[in-house]
C-alpha cells in the first residue's frame, strides 16, 4: 500500500521510504515511545504505594535528628567560649555571637551555620509523620510514633534552647522560647514510652522554662528509669558522620581549638562514628544541684554536684593517638604542654593539668564526661557563690561538646535569613531576627571569652621549639560571669 | 623535545606515506585542464571545487589554481566553480574525445555571501539574502586552518557575538562558550551542538572536578573532516529549535565526500608544548628562607616541576566517489605529554560519511564517528591537594605534613587522575525530492557518551589519614535525534513573488546516568582495586528528558529583494509541570536588499535585516515533580524531603529584537556585518527558596525577569590584492549589557562563590566583603559586602584576523582575541595570607611594606574607631582585595602554510603537498599581574558558570607545531 502512494520512486526506493514509513510509526507506539521518563526518586505517588510508611519514613528522622545534633552542637560550643575558630571551615565571624546574624546562620548544611534549617527540618518532618503519615498508616505501631515525637519533642527542645524567636509553621508569626519549650513538652511527655531519655528531656526543657518542680521531677523519672542513663545519638562513617570530628580532629587546620582551661577534655569524639551524649545522668544530678542552690539548700546541691562528678568519673576514657598541633589561625602556637599552668582569670589560682602534651600518641580522653573538678572539694564548699561557681564549671566541663554551653551563657542565635526573607510575616528587626547576648558577655575585644595572655608561649611556630612561658591567663571566667548575674533560670 | 627530532621525525612518517601512495586513475575520453584566477588580481585561487555540473566529475584547485579533470564524456558541459569568499562561477567548454580541452576561469570576490546556501534556523536550505537574522559560517577551509584541535577552541575570536574562555592547560577541559551574554541563572550557557542532526552531549562537567578544572564533552568534539560550521546566537535564527535553543545552537556538517577517483589525504604533525610560566613566581617569592638557606633553588618549580611537552598528530583520510554515492572516510591519531607531571592525554578518532543518491529525487546520508580519549592529569586550582597551588601560596609543607619541599612535591605527585572517555555519534538521514517544488527530509541519530574518571590517592598522600582512597565516576550520555519535515516551494511566473513553507517535527530524547564510588582505607601500597578497601560507598544518579515539538516556518520573497518570513515552534516536554502542556514559539523576520534598489557609491551590496523570535530553555529533568529522597544512615535507608514539586513549572523564554546590516564596500574590499540585539528572559527559572519552617529547600519557579541587550560586529578588509600578494584583515567586536530587570520576590541569591544575583544588577556581579570607614575619620574600620560595579563576564570581546598571501604557494595567517571589562577573582592569594603571604602587594609593591610606603597595590589595613592601626584586615574581611582587573589580549594563533612547488608534489606522486607551522597561545598582555583573566576555573559542576575566578592555573601552553600534508 505504500509504495502505490509513491509512484516516482524506483522500486528500491519505495522499499526505502516503506522502512522509514514504517520506522516513523512505531516511533508513535508506546513500545519506543521517546517521551516516557522515569524519576528515580520517590514521589508522592510512589510513597501512596508504601505498606508500612511510618516505619519507612522513622529512619528519615533518626538521620535528621543527627544531622540536629552535629550542627548545632559545632555552632553552640564555637559562640561559646568553650572553642575558638582557627581555620576556613568555619566562618571566622561565629566565634563572636554579638555578630551572629540571620544572614551567617544561612545554611541548609550540618555544619555550624546549619543549625537553624537542621531543626526546622526535623520538626517539619516529624509533623508529616505524625500529622499526615501515621493516622493513615493502620499499622503504624505505638513505640514507633513515641519515638516521632521524642524527635518533633527535642526539635522544639533545640528551638527553645538555642533560638529566641522562630516560626513553628509556614508563613507563621516567630514564636517565643517558651512556646517552643511548651510544645517540647507535649511531645515529649507523649514520648515516654520511647526511653528514659524522653524524660532527661523534659528535665531539660522544665529548666529552661524556670519550673523547678515538674524539672526535679522529670530528672527524678529519669534517673529512677536508669541511675547510670546514658543516651547518645551515633554516627555512621560513610554517610553522615560527626560533624565536630572533622573540625576537632580530620581536617588539616583543626580549626575548633579548645580554651585552654579546658584542654584535657579535648577532643571528646575522635573517629567519624562517634557518639553524642543526648541525655546522661550527669545532666539530671546538675539540674537537681541547681534547683537546690537556687532553693538555698546547700546540702543537697553539694550531694547532687558530687553525684554529677563521680559519675562522670566513671565514665569512659579513650585513647587517641593526637596529631593537632595546637595552631592558632596564624600558625602561632597555642598551650600544648603539661608543663603549661592555667588560671581562669587574672584573679583566680593557676592550675596545672588542665593541659595535655600535643601532639602525642596514647592520650587518654573522657569521651561521656571528664571534669577537672573533684567530688571531694565540693564537700569542702559552703559559699554559695563558691557552689554556684562549681556547678556552672561542672556543667561546661562535663557537657563540653554537647551544645549547652550557649544557652547557659543566656545567648540565644537568630532565625535563618532566608525564613526572613521568604516569610511575610517576619520583618527584619522582628522577634527572633537578631542575636540575644546578655549584656555581661564581654563585648571588646572581639573573641573576648576566647582570648588568653601571653600569645607567644614558644620560640616559634616550627615543630620541637622549646616552650619560653608556662603561665598562661584567660582574659575573663565566664563561669564568674554566670554565677555574678544570677544566670540560672531558677534564680 | 628537540628541535631537530621533531623535523626528522615528521619527515621519516611522511616518506612511509608516501611509500603507500596510490597512483592516479588515468583518463580514457576527454580531459579538461586549467586554472581559477582572482578576476582582479589574476593571482590564482587554490582549494576552489570545481565541478562538471551533472556528471559528478570534480576537483579541488591546487595551489597554482590549476585543476585536471580526467574521463570527461565528449560533448558541451558547464563547468561550476565555487570558492568561500568568492561568487560562484560558471563556465561553458566543449570535450571531444581523446583531447583536452583547456579554460580559465576567473572568479570575482565577494565581501558578503548574501548567496551562501544556510539551513539552521529556517528549517531548509535558503540563500543568506533571505534571511532576517544573523548566520555565522565556518567554512571547511576556516576549519582546516585552523591550528585547533576541538571545536571549542575554533569558535574563540572567529565568531562574533561569542565569549569563548579557557579553562586551563590540562588535558580533557573544554572552554566555557555563550553568546549574547547570560540569558539564565540555572545550567549552563553553552550552546546546544548539532553534528549532522544528532544533538549532542555539551555538558562542561561530565566527572568530578579536579580543582578548578571540569572534564568537558566538548573537548571530544574533534575538528576532523568538518563540512561547514553553522551558528546562529539566540532569537529568531533560533526559535525552530523552541525549549531547547535559548543559549544559541551550533550545527555541525560533516564531509560526506565529493565525486572522483579516490583522493587519499595523509597530515602528519609533530609539535612541543611550553609551559606559560607568566605569573608562576616560584620559589624565591614564596619560600626565600629555604632558598637563602640553599635547601632549593629559587628556580624550584621551573626546574622540577614544569617541563616542556610533546604533541603528535597524525592523520589518513580517503574521500571520492562517483556522481551517485560519495564518500570520505578518516582516522586521526593525536597524543600528547603536558607541561606538567602525570599530564597527558591520547586521541583517536575515526569517522566515515556517505551519501548515496538511490534514484533522481532520492538521496541517502550517513556519517558515523567514534572518539576515544585517555588523559591523565593531576589537581589543579584547588587548596590543599594542589601541587602548584600549595607552592605558589606557601602551603605546600603545612598540607603534605614534609618537612623539606623536595619531600613535598614527591607527596603532591602521588595521585594518579585517569579518564577515558568513549563517544559514538551517527547521524542517517533521507532526503526526498518528491516533486521540483516539494522536498522531504527525515534525520535520525544518536550520540553515545561514556566517561569513566579514577582519582587515586595512594597511602601517604593525607597527612592525618594516610590511609589511601580511590575514587571513581562512571557516566552515561546518550542522547537520540530525530527531525522530519517537508518543504513546499512555490514563484510566480516571472519570479516577482517566492514562497518556501516548511512544516516538520523535531525532538530528542537524552538519558544521563552517573554512578560515583569511594574506597577509602587500603592496607597495603599498590592497591588500585575496591576490592581491597576498607570501605566502599556507592552514589548514583538518572536523568532522563524528552523535548520536542512542531514548527512552521514561512518565507517570502518578493522581486527577489524584499523577504519576509514567519513561523512558529510549539513543545512539549517531559520537564514541564503537569498543568503546563505546550510553549508556544512565534518569530517573525524581514530583510531587504537595498543596493539593489539605491545606487549608493562605494555601496556593491547593503542588505538591512530585522527579527523578533522567542527561545526557551527547559527545566531540569524532574524538577516538577515533588520527592523524597533517602540515604543510607547506620544500615538504614533514611528518607527525607528532596525537591518540593512545582505543578506549573515550564522553560523560560527568551524574545529577542535584533536588527542589523550585511554590506560589501569599496568594490567588495571590504565586508560589514552589524547587528543590535535586545533580548528580554522572561518565567526565568529561579531556584526559589520555600521557608526553612516547611523542612523544604529550593525549588525552581519561574519568576525572574533578565535583559541582554548588545552589538555584534564583523569586518573584513582585503588590504592588498595583488598577483603577488594578497592581504586580508579582519576582527570581531561583540558588546553585551546584562541586567536582573526582575527577581519574582525572591532574596539575592549567589551563583557561585562572591557571585550575586541581585535586582538592577547584571547577573553574577561580584558582592564581596569590603573595608569600610564605619566611624567617618576617614579610617577604614570595619568591613561589609558590598558591589564595587564590578561582574565576572567580559561585557565585551572580539578577536583580530590577518591573512597574507604571497604567491601561489605561502599562506600566513594570524588570530589575535581578547576580553574585557570583567574582574577575575585570586583564591590563590586568598589562600596565600594563612601564610602571612600578600601576593599582589609583594609583586606589585616589591615588599611587604607596601601599605606604608603608600603603594596602590597594599593589601587594606583595618583601623581601629580611634584611629590606631590593627594591621592588615583578615582576608574574609577584605575579599574584594583580591579581584583584579580581568582585561587580557592574546595572540592565539600564527600560521604559515607553504604548498610545495606543483613539480616537487608530482614527484612524489602526489597532487598537493603542503608544509605548515604553527604556533597557538604565543602571547599574552594580561592588566592584572595574577590571574588569566581568560580562564574560568570552572567549579559550579554543572550549573551556571560565570568563571573568572581561579587560584594558581596554567594558562594554555604554548604550542608550536610542524606538519606536512600530502593529497595523493
Amino acid at each position: 500500500m505504500i509504495s502505490k502512494n509513491i509512484p516516482i520512486l524506483g522500486r528500491s526506493g519505495r522499499g526505502i521510504a516503506g522502512a522509514l514509513l514504517a520506522a516513523l510509526a512505531m516511533a508513535a507506539c508506546d513500545a519506543i515511545n521517546p517521551t516516557q521518563v522515569n524519576n528515580p526518586t520517590t514521589t508522592d505517588d510512589d510513597l501512596a504505594q508504601a505498606t508500612n510508611p511510618t516505619a519507612a519514613l522513622l529512619p528519615g528522622l533518626r538521620a535528621q535528628f543527627a544531622r540536629m545534633i552535629n550542627a548545632y552542637v559545632v555552632a553552640a560550643e564555637v559562640i561559646s567560649d568553650n572553642y575558638s575558630i582557627h581555620g576556613t571551615g568555619i566562618v571566622v565571624d561565629m566565634d563572636e555571637p554579638h555578630e551572629v546574624t540571620p544572614d551567617l546562620v544561612n545554611s541548609t548544611g550540618t555544619s555550624a551555620s546549619g543549625a537553624y534549617w537542621n531543626v526546622q527540618e526535623l520538626r517539619a518532618l516529624a509533623d508529616f509523620v505524625i500529622n499526615e503519615i501515621a493516622p493513615e498508616d493502620a499499622g503504624a505501631p505505638p513505640q514507633l510514633v513515641a519515638e516521632a515525637h521524642y524527635y518533633r519533642g527535642m526539635a522544639y527542645l533545640t528551638m527553645g534552647e538555642v533560638f529566641s524567636n522562630v516560626p513553628h509553621e509556614e508563613d507563621g508569626t516567630p514564636q517565643a522560647a517558651s512556646v517552643a519549650l511548651g510544645k517540647a513538652i507535649t511531645d515529649l511527655q507523649a514520648a515516654t514510652g520511647f526511653g528514659p531519655q524522653a524524660n532527661a528531656a523534659l528535665a531539660r526543657a522544665h529548666r529552661l522554662l524556670g519550673d523547678a518542680g515538674a524539672a526535679a521531677s522529670a530528672a527524678n523519672a529519669a534517673l529512677s528509669s536508669d541511675p547510670m542513663l546514658l543516651y547518645t545519638q551515633g554516627y555512621d562513617a560513610t554517610s553522615i558522620s560527626n560533624t565536630p570530628v572533622a573540625f576537632l580532629v580530620l581536617r588539616a587546620l583543626q580549626e575548633m581549638q579548645p580554651l585552654p582551661r579546658l584542654d584535657f577534655l579535648d577532643p571528646k569524639y575522635t573517629d567519624r562514628e562517634s557518639a553524642i551524649p543526648i541525655a546522661k545522668a550527669e545532666e539530671m544530678h546538675l539540674i537537681l544541684a541547681e534547683i537546690a542552690l537556687a532553693s538555698g539548700n546547700m546540702a543537697d546541691a553539694r550531694t547532687q554536684l558530687a553525684n554529677a562528678i563521680t559519675l562522670a568519673g566513671t565514665r569512659g576514657m579513650v585513647s587517641f593517638d593526637d596529631i593537632d598541633e595546637r595552631r592558632n589561625a596564624d600558625l602561632s602556637l597555642r598551650p600544648r604542654s603539661s608543663e603549661i599552668l592555667i588560671r581562669a582569670d587574672a584573679d583566680s589560682p593557676y592550675r596545672a593539668g588542665l593541659v595535655l602534651d600535643r601532639p602525642s600518641d596514647g592520650l587518654m580522653i573522657p569521651n561521656v564526661s571528664g571534669t577537672s573538678l573533684d567530688a571531694d572539694s565540693i564537700a569542702g564548699l559552703s559559699d554559695a557563690s563558691e557552689l554556684w561557681h562549681a556547678l556552672w564549671l561542672a556543667r561546661q566541663e562535663i557537657m563540653l561538646l554537647e551544645g549547652r554551653r550557649l544557652a547557659d551563657l543566656g545567648i540565644k542565635l537568630p532565625m535563618m535569613l532566608r525564613e526572613i526573607d521568604q516569610n511575610d510575616n517576619i520583618n527584619e528587626g522582628d522577634p527572633g531576627t537578631l542575636p540575644i547576648v546578655p549584656g555581661y558577655i564581654p563585648q571588646n575585644p572581639r573573641y573576648a571569652m576566647d582570648i588568653y595572655t601571653p600569645l607567644a608561649l614558644y620560640d616559634g611556630v616550627d615543630p620541637g621549639v622549646p616552650l619560653i612561658e608556662t603561665q598562661v591567663t584567660i582574659h575573663v571566667d565566664m563561669n564568674k560571669v554566670l554565677v555574678a548575674n544570677n544566670a540560672s533560670p531558677f534564680n | 623535545m628537540h628541535f631537530k627530532r621533531l623535523v626528522s621525525g615528521t619527515l621519516g612518517a611522511v616518506a612511509i606515506l608516501f611509500a603507500v601512495a596510490v597512483a592516479p586513475v588515468q583518463a580514457q575520453t576527454g580531459v579538461i585542464e586549467g586554472q581559477v584566477l582572482d578576476d582582479a588580481s589574476q593571482r590564482p585561487l587554490g582549494n576552489a571545487q570545481v565541478l562538471i555540473a551533472g556528471t559528478g566529475i570534480g576537483q579541488l584547485t591546487n595551489s597554482a589554481g590549476r585543476f585536471l579533470l580526467l574521463n570527461v564524456p565528449a560533448g558541451e558541459h558547464t563547468v561550476q566553480v565555487t570558492l568561500i569568499g568568492y561568487a560562484e562561477t560558471e563556465q561553458t567548454v566543449t570535450v571531444t574525445a581523446g583531447q583536452t580541452a583547456s579554460i580559465d576561469i576567473e572568479m570575482s570576490s565577494t565581501a558578503i555571501s548574501l548567496n551562501e546556501i544556510v539551513v539552521t534556523g529556517v528549517g531548509a536550505e535558503t540563500t543568506r539574502r533571505a534571511l532576517g537574522t544573523s548566520v555565522e559560517v565556518l567554512s571547511a577551509e576556516d576549519v582546516e586552518l585552523a591550528p585547533v584541535q576541538s571545536v571549542d577552541q575554533l569558535l574563540q575570536g572567529r565568531v562574533s557575538g561569542a565569549t569563548v574562555s579557557a579553562t586551563s592547560a590540562q588535558p580533557g577541559t573544554g572552554a566555557l562558550i555563550s553568546f549574547r551574554g547570560a540569558s539564565s541563572v540555572f545550567g549552563a550557557q553553552t550552546p546546544v551542538i548539532y553534528v549532522d542532526g544528532v544533538r549532542v552531549d555539551n555538558d562542561h562537567a561530565t566527572a568530578a572536578g579536579t580543582g578548578g578544572e571540569q572534564s568537558s564533552a566538548l573537548s571530544d568534539l574533534l575538528t576532523s573532516d568538518i563540512e561547514r560550521i553553522e551558528v546562529t546566537k539566540g532569537g529568531a535564527a533560533s526559535t525552530l529549535f523552541g525549549s531547547d535553543a535559548a543559549t544559541g545552537v551550533i550545527q555541525i556538517f560533516t564531509k560526506k565526500g565529493t565525486p572522483g577517483a579516490p583522493r587519499i589525504t595523509a597530515r602528519v604533525e609533530r609539535g612541543i608544548e611550553v609551559p606559560e610560566l607568566w605569573n608562576i613566581f616560584d620559589m624565591g617569592l614564596i619560600f626565600p628562607e629555604r632558598v637563602e638557606s640553599g635547601e632549593i633553588e629559587e628556580t624550584f618549580l621551573r626546574d622540577l616541576y614544569f617541563k616542556q611537552g610533546t604533541t603528535e598528530n597524525y592523520y589518513v583520510g580517503v574521500t571520492g566517489g562517483t556522481a551517485d554515492v560519495t564518500y570520505s572516510v578518516s582516522g586521526r591519531l593525536e597524543d600528547r605529554t603536558g607541561t606538567q607531571p602525570n599530564d597527558g592525554s591520547t586521541n583517536y578518532n575515526i569517522r566515515g560519511g556517505l551519501q548515496a543518491s538511490l534514484t533522481d529525487n532520492f538521496t541517502l546520508e550517513f556519517s558515523g564517528s567514534y572518539v576515544r580519549h585517555n588523559f591523565a592529569r593531576l589537581y589543579n586550582g584547588s587548596a590543599i591537594a594542589d601541587p602548584l597551588t600549595t607552592f605558589e601560596v606557601g602551603d605546600a609543607l603545612f598540607f603534605s605534613g614534609a618537612s623539606t619541599l623536595h619531600e613535598a612535591l614527591d607527596i603532591f605527585l602521588l595521585p594518579d587522575i585517569t579518564e577515558s572517555v568513549n563517544r559514538f555519534i551517527f547521524s542517517t538521514g533521507a532526503r526526498w525530492n518528491i516533486r521540483d517544488d516539494l522536498t522531504a527530509k527525515l534525520n535520525v541519530g544518536a550520540d553515545n557518551r561514556t566517561n569513566q574518571q579514577r582519582r587515586y590517592e595512594p597511602i601517604g598522600f593525607t597527612p592525618g589519614e594516610p590511609t589511601g582512597e580511590l575514587n571513581r565516576r562512571d557516566r552515561s550520555f546518550t542522547s537520540v535525534s530525530m527531525d522530519a519535515g517537508a518543504t513546499y516551494g512555490w514563484e510566480s511566473a516571472g519570479g516577482t513573488l517566492g514562497s518556501q513553507l516548511t512544516v516538520g517535527v523535531q525532538g530528542f530524547r537524552e538519558e544521563e546516568s552517573i554512578i560515583n564510588a569511594q574506597g577509602q582505607e587500603f592496607a597495603l601500597p599498590g592497591s588500585f582495586d575496591f576490592d581491597d578497601a576498607a570501605t566502599i560507598t556507592a552514589f548514583e544518579s538518572n536523568a532522563e528528558v524528552f523535548n520536542g515539538g512542531l514548527y512552521v516556518d514561512e518565507q517570502l520573497s518578493l522581486w527577489d529583494k524584499l523577504y519576509l518570513g514567519g513561523g512558529f515552534r510549539i513543545d512539549a516536554g517531559s520537564s514541564f509541570g503537569d498543568n503546563i502542556d505546550t510553549e508556544l514559539y512565534p518569530k517573525a523576520t524581514g530583510s531587504y536588499i537595498l543596493s539593489e534598489d539605491l545606487g549608493i557609491p562605494f555601496v556593491d551590496e547593503l542588505k538591512i535585516r530585522g527579527a523578533f523570535g522567542q527561545t526557551g530553555k527547559f527545566p531540569g529533568a524532574f524538577l516538577k515533580d515533588r520527592t523524597f529522597s533517602a540515604s543510607s544512615f547506620r544500615g538504614q535507608s533514611a528518607p527525607r524531603f528532596a525537591n518540593p514539586g512545582n505543578l506549573d513549572l515550564k522553560p523560560e523564554k527568551t524574545s529577542t529584537v535584533e536588527a542589523g546590516i550585511d554590506a560589501a564596500l569599496w568594490a567588495n574590499r571590504i565586508g560589514l556585518n552589524l547587528t543590535f540585539y535586545d533580548a528580554r528572559t522572561t518565567d526565568a527559572l529561579f531556584q526559589v527558596p520555600r521557608q526553612p519552617v516547611t523542612g523544604q529547600g529550593t525549588q525552581q519557579e519561574n519568576v525572574g525577569e533578565i535583559w541582554n541587550r548588545g552589538l555584534e560586529v564583523a569586518l573584513q578588509v582585503q588590504v592588498l590584492n595583488t598577483q603577488r600578494l594578497a592581504w586580508s584583515v579582519g576582527g570581531t567586536f561583540n558588546y553585551n549589557e546584562n541586567e536582573v530587570t526582575d527577581m519574582g520576590g525572591v532574596a539575592d541569591f549567589f551563583v557561585g562563590s562572591g557571585k550575586r544575583v541581585s535586582e538592577g544588577r547584571p547577573i553574577g556581579a561580584w558582592w564581596l566583603t569590603t573595608p569600610v570607614d564605619t566611624n567617618g575619620d576617614g579610617l577604614t574600620d570595619g568591613s561589609e559586602r558590598e558591589f564595587n560595579g564590578t561582574v565576572p563576564s567580559p561585557n565585551k570581546n572580539g578577536g583580530i584576523n590577518t591573512t597574507i598571501s604571497v604567491g601561489n604557494n605561502l599562506t600566513i595567517s594570524g588570530l589575535a582575541d581578547w576580553a574585557g571589562g570583567h574582574h577575575v577573582f585570586d583564591w590563590g592569594s586568598v589562600w596565600a595570607t594563612f601564610n602571612g603571604i600578600y601576593r599582589r602587594e609583594l609583586i606589585r609593591c616589591g615588599t611587604h611594606e607596601g601599605a606604608s610606603e603608600g603603594c596602590d597595590y597594599a593589601f587594606p589595613v583595618q583601623y581601629r574607631t580611634d584611629g590606631t592601626a590593627r594591621g592588615r584586615y583578615s582576608q574574609s574581611a577584605a575579599r574584594s582585595a583580591f579581584l583584579y582587573d580581568g582585561d587580557y589580549f592574546k595572540i592565539r594563533e600564527v600560521a604559515v602554510r607553504y604548498a610545495l612547488p606543483e613539480t616537487i608534489a608530482g614527484a612524489l606522486n602526489a597532487s598537493r603537498a603542503t608544509v605548515y607551522a604553527n604556533g597557538r597561545n604565543l602571547w599574552i598582555w594580561s592588566r592584572n599581574m595574577l590571574i588569566d583573566g581568560e580562564l574560568s576555573g570552572t567549579s559550579n559542576g554543572g550549573g551556571l558558570e560565570l568563571g573568572s575566578e581561579s587560584s594558581i592555573t596554567l594558562s594554555p601552553n604554548r604550542i608550536f607545531r610542524l606538519g606536512v600534508e600530502v593529497v595523493f
